[in-house]
């Protein structure tokens, strides 16, 4: 598997992201693509700041996000993660509109460092594009509209991550409805338990109630799915608004897993959906499965 | 079937909402070309100024590359039939074009002889180890060199010093404020610097094509009548900012040993002066002297041009070089800038805007003639916070000068207070440097720029109320 990583400085909240995402990737072995991607200049001073900074890496000053990828692999070093190599700009190339370090695979998994120029949702589309990632993990943005925006054009799993203490024990919370992609949600929950050493609370929300037999049909797989791989868990189900009830159930305490809705792309453009909407208003993090 | 569809629905969205700048600059350009034109304005004239808007909202907004913008001028002042093709292809090259390629080649062969170690040793030598020293040798030399080699040269030379003694600094205690102080010295004192010659910056060179060839009487200033007319503002300005810094952050230390120990160390190693860095520093003698006594002869541009050529011939910097660092695409915007600019004042489209804006203030003009300046640094200040200093002079310039006031004053306005967008990170290059550094936040630049823009507007006026008033025969302006 192939999980992208994106950062934003070298402040706790990245290092969350960092320690979050190689817990999750040592679960799939996968090979983890670590990006910064950093404000572009105005294109009138572009050639201007590029001269100063052509000036800045004579004096051993570099790009800004080349010093949070270097302390990104510092720590991916310390963690057995990234070979033990130095982090040399020497080894930096130019390729596809974007600067990458290109490192040697000593250890089980292959580091990719990547930094990236402009539109935080345009860089990371085409990253996900160019290195067709399975996770990208990534800090919740502030603005609900971009969360909103990165759910919906964003085409791969999506681990926004919200909130996270790393010597909180978590538990997962695995909402299960009739969309197509809540089985994968669970097969995905069921390994991220394993990494996180977490109970898995399997909720299925009915705005009514009455549970159609889809909701039914999904929530009995999915306990037959967890008890099969022995997944210690519990089974809700309730009644509601499913937002409120999977942000209330949720707390801050929880991973929350959820299928990404495959329902119509302009009504989700205009209105959202489910996992839009819990993503938005989580207190924790949120994995939205493709 | 519907996954696919939906994937095609999701393709379209993401590329609205990635473009939706250009969609929504093309809509309003569309429903003003179909609105009956207002009047006191020829159709020529209404369609330049619809040109003159989507241009400003492309230039803001980026959503295509600015070499694009450029290309659509020429293409819609043709299309538009504002000009024919003859004559927009002969507005499209002048000798402020010249003068802005030539500088920014020059530029890239200054900064590629590693003159800034030199710098920083001279400095050093020149401010001791006290931060009050510092930031005031730092100003006051980004400044002074800025208005002589172009603020984008010091920049990249100042910078790398500046971060290196922040850096040395070490991380024992928090030294935010002394961060911002050296780091804004720097910034501002290049942006300052950069109003003071015509080599200063784009901007200026865009200015004086304009008096060149938008005024009635083809105002024409030499590289020394500039000087005298914006030096005292590079003066009073530089010393109101290493002051006006040091109230807006308080260092943390008073001095600065360690730093300057581990820079001295740092730089130590270069020996004496070599044979290219010497040449380097006499072509640029060279070159300097010429726009002073032979501008009027031959132009700035073919001097600048001259002086890139000498780079290229000793050897001092390859073509390649000075290709890859080049910023083509904006030489080829202002040259399509300045070609509208020329259309605007050909179709009366800058008059009439110029009227327009004045007529809502003309009581109170009548009382007070200072109203159109104030009214131009206001405009060029906030454009340049929006959409960087020479970009402002280039769309805003046309208009400025068809404000009513005296058109020789109201240029060298707009030129000067162009260099105020202390607000914003991308006014300047310097600003988006230091900010995307991570070292300083924004609302820094609101603590330092408030302080910064009251004080240029007020010695702005009142240069222009008493010292070009006596300077102007002086001068030989008009």
């Amino acid at each position: 598997m192939k999980f992208l990583i994106a950062l934003k400085n070298t402040k706790t909240e990245s290092k969350n992201i960092l320690e979050i995402g190689c817990k999750i990737a040592e679960g799939f072995s996968a090979d983890l693509t670590i990006c910064f991607v950093g404000k572009k200049s105005k294109a009138l001073i572009e050639g201007d700041v590029n001269l100063a900074r052509q000036s800045l890496a004579e004096w051993n000053i570099y790009h800004p996000g080349l010093e949070v990828l270097d302390w990104a692999f510092n720590i991916l070093k310390e963690k057995g993660f990234a070979p033990d190599t130095e982090f040399d700009v020497q080894n930096l190339v130019e390729d596809k509109g974007r600067i990458r370090m290109v490192l040697p695979k000593t250890t089980d998994y292959q580091i990719r460092l990547v930094l990236r120029e402009g539109e935080l949702l345009s860089e990371l589309n085409k990253e996900v594009k160019h290195g067709e990632f399975d996770i990208a993990i990534l800090g919740a943005p502030k603005r609900k509209r971009m969360i909103h925006k990165i759910a919906q054009f964003l085409d791969t799993s999506i681990f926004f991550v919200k909130n996270f203490k790393p010597s909180w024990e978590y538990k997962i919370l695995l909402c299960v409805d009739d969309s197509r992609a809540t089985k994968r949600a669970v097969i995905l929950s069921t390994r991220i338990s394993k990494q996180f050493n977490a109970e898995v609370i399997a909720l299925t929300v009915s705005k009514t109630s009455f549970f159609g037999k889809g909701y039914r049909n999904a929530h009995s797989w999915a306990e037959r799915y967890l008890k099969r791989v022995g997944i210690p868990f519990n089974s809700k189900l309730l009644n509601g608004n499913p937002v409120d009830a999977f942000v209330q159930e949720a707390g801050e305490d929880h991973i929350i897993i959820m299928g990404k809705n495959k329902g119509n792309e302009l009504i989700k453009f205009a209105f959202g959906s489910k996992p839009i909407h819990t993503a938005q208003k989580a207190n924790c993090p949120v994995l939205m499965v493709n | 079937m519907i996954s696919f569809s939906n994937e095609i629905v999701r393709n379209i969205l993401f590329w609205v909402q990635e473009k939706r700048w250009l969609l929504i600059i093309a809509l309003m350009g569309f429903v003003l070309y179909q609105l009956p034109y207002p009047d006191g304005i020829s159709n020529a004239g209404y369609r330049t100024l619809i040109l003159s808007i989507i241009v400003i909202s492309l230039i803001i907004t980026e959503p295509v590359p600015l070499p694009a913008v450029a290309l659509l001028i020429a293409v819609l002042e043709v299309a538009f039939h504002i000009a024919p093709a003859a004559e927009v292809a002969k507005t499209y090259m002048n000798d402020s074009v010249f003068f802005i390629m030539g500088s920014l080649m020059m530029a890239v062969a200054i900064v590629h002889q590693g003159l800034d170690t030199r710098l920083a040793l001279g400095i050093i030598r020149l401010t001791g180890n006290k931060v009050k020293n510092i930031v005031f040798g730092f100003t006051c030399i980004s400044a002074l060199l800025s208005s002589f080699i172009g603020e984008h040269t010091v920049v990249a030379m100042m910078l790398p010093v500046g971060l290196s003694l922040v850096r040395n600094c070490g991380k024992q205690k928090p030294i935010q404020n002394l961060t911002a102080l050296i780091l804004f010295s720097i910034a501002y004192g290049s942006t300052v610097g950069s109003i003071g010659t015509p080599s200063g910056g784009a901007r200026n060179a865009i200015m004086l094509e304009y008096w060149r060839t938008i005024t009635e009487s083809g105002i024409t200033l030499t590289y020394f009548q500039w000087i005298i007319m914006a030096y005292p503002m590079v003066i009073i300005g530089m010393l109101s900012a290493a002051f006006l810094l040091q109230l807006a952050f308080k260092p943390e230390f008073t001095r600065m040993d360690t730093a300057i120990r581990r820079l001295k160390i740092q730089v130590a190693h270069k020996g004496k002066i070599t044979g290219n860095e010497f040449l380097t520093i006499l072509i640029f003698i060279i070159v300097f002297l010429c726009w002073i006594f032979l501008n009027e002869r031959y132009g700035l541009g073919i001097i600048a041009i001259g002086g890139a050529f000498l780079y290229m011939a000793t050897g001092l910097v390859e073509w390649k070089q000075v290709s890859r660092n080049t910023n083509w695409g904006v030489i080829l915007l202002f040259a399509s800038v300045i070609s509208l600019g020329v259309q605007m004042k050909n179709t009366g489209t800058a008059l009439w805007i110029g009227n327009s804006l004045m007529s809502q203030f003309s009581p109170l003009i009548d009382q007070f003639t200072v109203i159109p300046y104030i009214l131009n640094i206001f405009l060029t200040t906030l454009m340049s916070n929006l959409m960087s200093s020479s970009g402002t002079v280039a769309v805003l310039g046309p208009i400025t000068l068809s404000m009513g006031g005296e058109p020789a004053y109201m240029g060298m306005t707009t030129a000067i207070s162009s260099a105020f967008g202390y607000f914003s990170v991308i006014a300047a290059p310097a600003c988006m440097i230091i900010y995307s550094s991570g070292l300083v936040k924004m609302t820094d630049f609101l603590k330092a720029g408030w302080r910064m823009a009251i004080m240029s507007t007020i010695t702005l006026l009142l240069v222009y109320k008493f010292y070009w008033p006596l300077v102007i025969g002086f001068t030989n302006f008009k």
